[in-house]
């Protein structure tokens, strides 16, 4: 046992970089009270616009902030429905989720038209992602969320919202302000994914991320710590996968490939009922 | 009667905005409008896919209304209709009708696993739906790799099911049946104690409970119809339209039923003018796939847009009202 949790350990790691940063992106916004479950959607075009900046400028550096400006695009769809318009959260997370999946489908093929040389990619190194995610930007979160008036500000969102009205601050800039910290994450997510974990772009290739991370974060109990260790135990569970899959384990393949659903239903099925959500979460009111 | 207005308003949107994408990528948008109508209506036989395309768009869009109008966030018609079609071919060498009741249980069953996770363990349906869909389509993918392969292993797909619904010409009965599930659910919902019980759950759950609503059971019954009409969604494309299961077999048909519902306004009645919009839309992408090799993404783009449009719409109204 403990062989096999050292020797998939780089791998659980590696596959789950993209999956960590969605959780604690998500972790801010649903701090402020907002559900963003087009965050898959919001993965899956960063995916898109980061490797068409990658193959254009040649840079795996700049392929990132592609996959940033694209999550931004998605943000600001989602922003003005769910916090400006307050429209419902859910509804306006499942139309994103549809949008992007229409949008990247046919955009990548009229890509493909012109240059099909859409998969040639620089390669980026892997290391100082993994180092981010797993060490730094988990450290920042956690400070800027406990640590700030912003971030005491953004947690009272969440919790009573006319309260903060009240002290005069701005519920929407507060939650704008979350949003675009999940947009920075969300973009990273998605460009690693197709830049380090897939070289390239692939239809759909998101494959239910985004919904295993907000999932995580009900795990977590809306904590960082929480995330992270979340996190680490799906990556294992999901690298161990792969493991089984190169073992020729006999278990069949598309029954591995069915695992990380029903993992994270378990899990939810375990934690959910005891733990308390932020107590204005996905409301509309205010 | 506002109401129908925007729908109408939202589709119009969405079909400019479709137009609109297609030139940002140099195709004029008079041929994309006109590949799309020759696609959706221009001869009998593109009328007739667009039929058979709106049957399971108008199923899952009511399975998705029925959840919406509880309150229940159903987002699982996908994988509701994969084990639907499943089951249906399992029990298809026992005749059609017992293959159409295994896929309508199958479906309730599936949709009704989220249930007892929601009401017994608090998870939020809207995951574990979503979950249940990755769960269906990768368990389809075994069946047809394994068990239920094709006896001369070629391809990853099963033999010719066992059963097939009886032909209206080209097209096939369950155009009927689909027809009459949007009547039946119209007067269920708007016409009888049971449906002012659901109606009452989805405004005000608390409220609801006050009046006397068993709530649980609300949600319950809810889940378990709108799991229902997705199953049979499925069971009625394998026994009518594919005549095989294959790993790509749903193609999205649960995912538009979310679309479908809500340019409706998750009124039964008027899903069945959402899912002819779309069923039309749908037949027109696959031609502009074929003769522009457009993607037939596109499809998926609309109906995403006529959503996005159509919250626009109702946010845009409520603050007017609160304004006045």
């Amino acid at each position: 046992m403990v062989e096999l949790i050292v020797s998939v350990a780089p791998l659980a790691l590696a596959a789950s970089t993209p999956l960590l940063l969605a959780v604690l992106g998500e972790l801010v916004l649903q701090r402020s009270g907002v559900i963003n479950l087009g965050i898959e959607g919001m993965m899956l075009v960063a995916a898109l616009t980061a490797v068409v900046t990658a193959h254009h400028t040649n840079s795996a550096a700049i392929g990132f902030a592609g996959g940033i400006a694209g999550a931004a695009a998605v943000a600001l769809l989602f922003g003005v429905f769910a916090i400006a318009l307050r429209a419902d959260q859910i509804v306006t997370g499942t139309a994103i989720n549809l949008l992007a999946l229409g949008a990247t489908g046919f955009a990548y093929r009229e890509l493909l038209r012109r240059s099909t040389e859409l998969q040639s990619l620089p390669k980026a190194g892997a290391l100082p992602m993994q180092l981010l995610a797993w060490l730094a930007i988990p450290a920042l979160v956690a400070v800027a969320l406990w640590n700030t008036p912003f971030g005491l500000r953004v947690r009272a969102c969440g919790e009573s919202p006319a309260a903060v009205g009240a002290t005069r601050a701005s519920v929407a800039w507060h939650r704008a302000g979350a949003l675009a910290l999940e947009t920075v994450l969300g973009g990273l997510a998605g460009a690693y994914l197709a830049l380090v974990l897939s070289s390239g772009f692939a239809e759909n290739m998101t494959a239910g991320r985004g919904f295993i991370a907000l999932s995580i974060v009900i795990f977590g109990r809306w904590k960082v710590k929480g995330a992270l260790l979340g996190t680490a135990i799906f990556g294992f569970a999901a690298a161990s996968q792969y493991a089984l899959q190169a073992s020729n384990s006999g278990v069949p393949y598309h029954l591995l490939l069915a695992l990380p659903y029903v993992v994270t239903l378990l899990v939810l099925a375990g934690v959910a009922g005891r733990v308390k959500a932020p107590e204005s979460l996905g409301r509309q009111d205010l | 009667m506002k109401s129908v207005l925007t729908g109408f308003a939202a589709a119009i949107a969405a079909l400019l905005l479709l137009a609109a994408a297609g030139a940002l990528f140099g195709h004029a948008p008079r041929e994309i409008f006109a590949i799309l109508l020759r696609g959706a209506f221009g001869s009998r036989f593109a009328i007739e896919g667009s039929i058979l395309k709106t049957v399971p768009l108008l199923l899952t869009g009511l399975s998705v209304a029925i959840a919406f109008r509880a309150g229940v966030w159903n987002i699982g018609a996908e994988g509701q209709f994969i084990v639907g079609a499943l089951a249906a071919f399992l029990a298809a060498p026992f005749g059609v009708v017992a293959s159409l009741v295994a896929a309508v249980l199958a479906g309730a069953a599936w949709a009704s696993i989220a249930t007892l996770l929601r009401l017994w363990r608090g998870a939020p349906e809207v995951l574990t739906t979503i979950l249940l869909n990755f769960t269906a389509l990768h368990l389809l993918g075994w069946c047809v790799n394994g068990p239920l392969r094709e006896r001369a292993a070629q391809y990853p797909q099963t033999d010719r099911v066992a059963a097939s619904l009886s032909s209206i010409g080209s097209l096939h009965s369950g155009v009927l049946l689909a027809l009459v599930a949007a009547f039946a659910l119209w007067f269920y919902v708007e016409r009888t104690a049971g449906g002012l019980k659901l109606r009452a759950t989805g405004l005000n759950p608390s409220a609801a409970e006050w009046a006397g609503v068993n709530v649980r059971a609300t949600i319950a019954r809810s889940m378990a119809l709108s799991g229902a009409l997705a199953g049979l969604a499925g069971g009625i494309e394998l026994l009518g339209v594919t005549g095989r299961l294959f790993e790509r077999f749903a193609v999205g048909y649960g995912y538009s039923g979310i679309a479908v519902a809500l340019l409706a306004q998750l009124n039964p009645l008027a899903t069945i003018l959402s899912a002819l919009f779309f069923g039309a839309l749908a037949g027109g992408a696959g031609e502009l796939q074929r003769s522009m090799n457009v993607s037939a993404a596109v499809a998926t783009l609309a109906q995403a847009t006529a959503v996005l449009v159509l919250l626009l719409f109702t946010a845009l109204d409520r603050r007017r009202r609160w304004s006045s």
